[in-house]
């Protein structure tokens, strides 16, 4: 006793004088582990990170449910809570996501993962509760459509609405769903790895506000479906397609859209040049442009010659596996003077007169990234002497581009941040995972990895993207010849 | 107007002269100003001199808000090199000044500073450095370990 005595004279609380708000605004900057370490310093500390603990995620196993009372007190002001389960472990069920509900009548946001003990019941329960919620995601549950109704005819607030393999939607001819009340503030809409999404078709035709629309891999033929939705034209900003079947029918109807200003267009074999020319001609807002062609050909210069020509306010373009030439790469140059980031990905028409033209054109660019594409060190000469405004450039995977060259390009270049792997046979495999995070960081928001080895098949067929993954690999570590780096060759050793 | 010059006193009557717009960056000031156009000397009772000289400092640097990305960057170093020069008390003395003259800027910087500090402690090092007491009984602690357990470490920090 006398040593805490003894301590507390020489060292005085510090924080007794801090008002809880100053407290507070430090466990702000703080993550929760070491929020949750805060919370064992004394009961003050306690409380105050109690109360303003705003966001939470909980693990969601059964055993939960006895917990919730003493949880909630505690964390009395939470708006945003993720409720995620384990593989392994039973989920939470419906009694314990109303218990939840009825604690926080403010949720905001609220994300399920793995919670495939809840059904309908218990997602009506809880949409009954919450009224105010804004955004809602869910993924790997196995309740069905009906849950997904609920949040809709409940929540008049929900701007977004993510919806991820959900095991629940087996019906063969599912019920339909509508927008209900959520159809004037629902503004986002994200499917993916959906049987039967379509169900959720009156939802995007009828959301009135909808500005983002994001589908992956979900099955079945969407043309009619995106149809519906752009002859109504509500004004969508957004649309991500990746892996989906659809068709020049619905980006000839997407042309309608004419607010459009971010496209991804992600292996979507049935995509060619005529629907790609479509859009440009219409949407004249277009910024980002995302494609992966899947080395199917289908789209390539006659598309890219159309952004060209009518897209005058493109400012990202990435293209992985598809092969424009000087004629489309030199017309975007030309017409497109905003074109900030552009990134190539596995093209393999891209090679030195193509980087030169790029080079020599392109006075606005600040961000490129080059991967696995056959440029050589003289198309980095070329880059060298030209694009003033680039600032970022990364370049991976390329056989060509000798290893002293990142290094000469910095020395011409100091103010350019460059990025290059060149990559020893053996450490290929490594490196092109290396490549794949690089080129997420680039801060160019790009798609997954490329398997631009395959060739494409119809989108819904395949789920096994591992499967495409390590096969893609595979083929890349066939192809070896390649120089080292010594900062490689050091990792090595 | 901007080349008006506001007199702060501090609680122990050091005396401060600034230049108006410094002065509004101190919403507490500010609001004074708004309300009375006349005031020239504004005490400030709850401030002493070293602390107010630092919060004056901030503010002088801070008096013109670029927006362009590079005038950005070079703030943010200075802000950091700024709060390197002081120790977790006079942190907390930052904290307390920001927040009762109401400087959102610093009051940011300075909760970010305190956090960065303290993060990765354990709540025994949490409790040494700032001299706080465990006034927890075991079993109470043990309830506060088991709720942690529940919840997720994220290991990003929220944006607030």
């Amino acid at each position: 006793m006398e040593s805490i005595i003894e301590s507390e004279i020489s060292q005085p609380d510090y924080t007794s004088c801090l008002p809880d708000e100053c407290l507070a605004l430090v466990f702000q900057f703080l993550n929760s582990g070491n929020r949750k370490r805060c919370a064992l310093v004394c009961r003050r500390w306690m409380i105050v990170e109690g109360q303003n603990r705003y966001r939470l995620s909980l693990h969601a196993r059964s055993d939960l449910i006895t917990s919730i009372p003493s949880l909630f007190s505690r964390f009395d002001s939470v708006t945003k809570l993720s409720l995620k389960c384990d593989r392994r472990s039973v989920s939470i069920g419906d009694e314990a996501l109303v218990k939840i509900s009825l604690r926080c009548r403010n949720l905001k946001r609220l994300k399920l993962r793995a919670c495939r003990e809840l059904t309908d019941v218990g997602m009506a329960g809880f949409a009954e509760n919450c009224k105010d919620l804004k955004i809602f995601s869910c993924g790997s549950c196995d309740f069905g459509a009906k849950g997904v109704k609920a949040v809709l005819d409940h929540c008049s607030n929900l701007e977004e609405l993510s919806i991820k393999r959900l095991r629940g939607f087996t019906d063969i001819a599912p019920e339909l769903i509508g927008p209900g009340v959520a159809a004037s503030s629902l503004k986002s809409i994200c499917l993916k790895e959906l049987y039967n999404g379509q169900c959720f078709g009156p939802v995007i035709v009828g959301a009135k506000n909808l500005r983002s629309l994001k589908l992956f891999r979900c099955s079945g033929d969407w043309d009619l479906l995106l149809q519906e939705m752009a002859v109504k034209d509500h004004g969508v900003v957004e649309i991500h397609l990746e892996r989906m079947q659809v068709s020049d029918v619905a980006l000839t109807a997407i042309s309608n859209c004419s607010s459009l200003e971010i496209l991804h267009l992600v292996k979507t074999p049935e995509c060619t040049n005529f629907g790609l020319a479509a859009i440009a001609e219409k949407c004249k807002l277009l910024r980002k442009l995302h494609i992966d062609g899947w080395k199917a050909n289908l789209i390539g210069d006659e598309g890219l010659v159309a952004v060209a020509r009518f897209c005058s306010q493109l400012q990202e373009l990435v293209l992985v596996g598809v092969n424009p030439t000087t004629l489309s790469l030199g017309m975007l140059a030309a017409k497109c003077l905003n074109l900030e980031r552009l990134a190539l990905c596995g093209c393999d028409t891209f090679g030195d007169p193509e980087l030169s033209c790029i080079a020599a054109k392109c006075p606005a660019l600040r961000k490129l990234c080059i991967k696995n594409c056959p440029i050589s060190d003289v198309g980095i000469e070329n880059l060298a002497n030209g694009c003033p405004g680039l600032t970022k450039v990364k370049i991976k995977k390329c056989k060509g581009v000798l290893g002293g060259c990142a290094d000469w390009l910095r020395t011409v270049r100091p103010m350019l941040l460059v990025n290059a792997d060149t990559v020893e046979p053996e450490h290929q495999e490594e490196a092109s995972n290396d490549a794949v995070g690089g080129l997420q960081e680039n801060g160019i928001e790009f798609p997954q990895l490329t398997s631009q080895i395959m060739a494409p098949s119809i989108a819904s067929s395949s789920r096994s993207r591992s499967g495409y993954f390590k096969s893609g690999i595979g083929l890349f570590s066939g192809m070896s010849l390649v120089a080292c780096t010594s900062r490689q060759r050091r990792a090595s050793r | 107007m901007s080349s008006n010059k506001i007199v702060l006193t501090s609680s122990d009557g050091e005396s401060f002269e600034v230049e108006e717009v410094v002065a509004r960056k101190l919403q507490i000031v500010g609001h004074m100003i708004e309300d009375d156009c006349v005031i020239n000397e504004i005490p400030l009772q709850n401030v002493t001199g070293d602390i107010l000289s630092m919060v004056i400092e901030y503010c002088k640097t801070h008096v013109d808000e670029e927006e362009s990305e590079e005038a950005q960057t070079k703030l943010k170093t200075w802000d950091k090199e700024f709060m390197k020069k002081f120790d977790l008390k006079t942190h907390l003395k930052i904290i307390l000044a920001a927040n009762y003259l109401n400087v959102k800027g610093l009051l940011d910087l300075v909760s970010q500073t305190i956090a960065d500090n303290i993060k990765d402690y354990t709540p025994e090092k949490i409790r040494e450095v700032f001299g706080v007491e465990n006034d927890y009984t075991e079993e109470e602690e043990a309830e506060v370990r088991k709720e942690n357990a529940w919840a997720f470490d994220e290991a990003d920090t929220p944006k607030p």
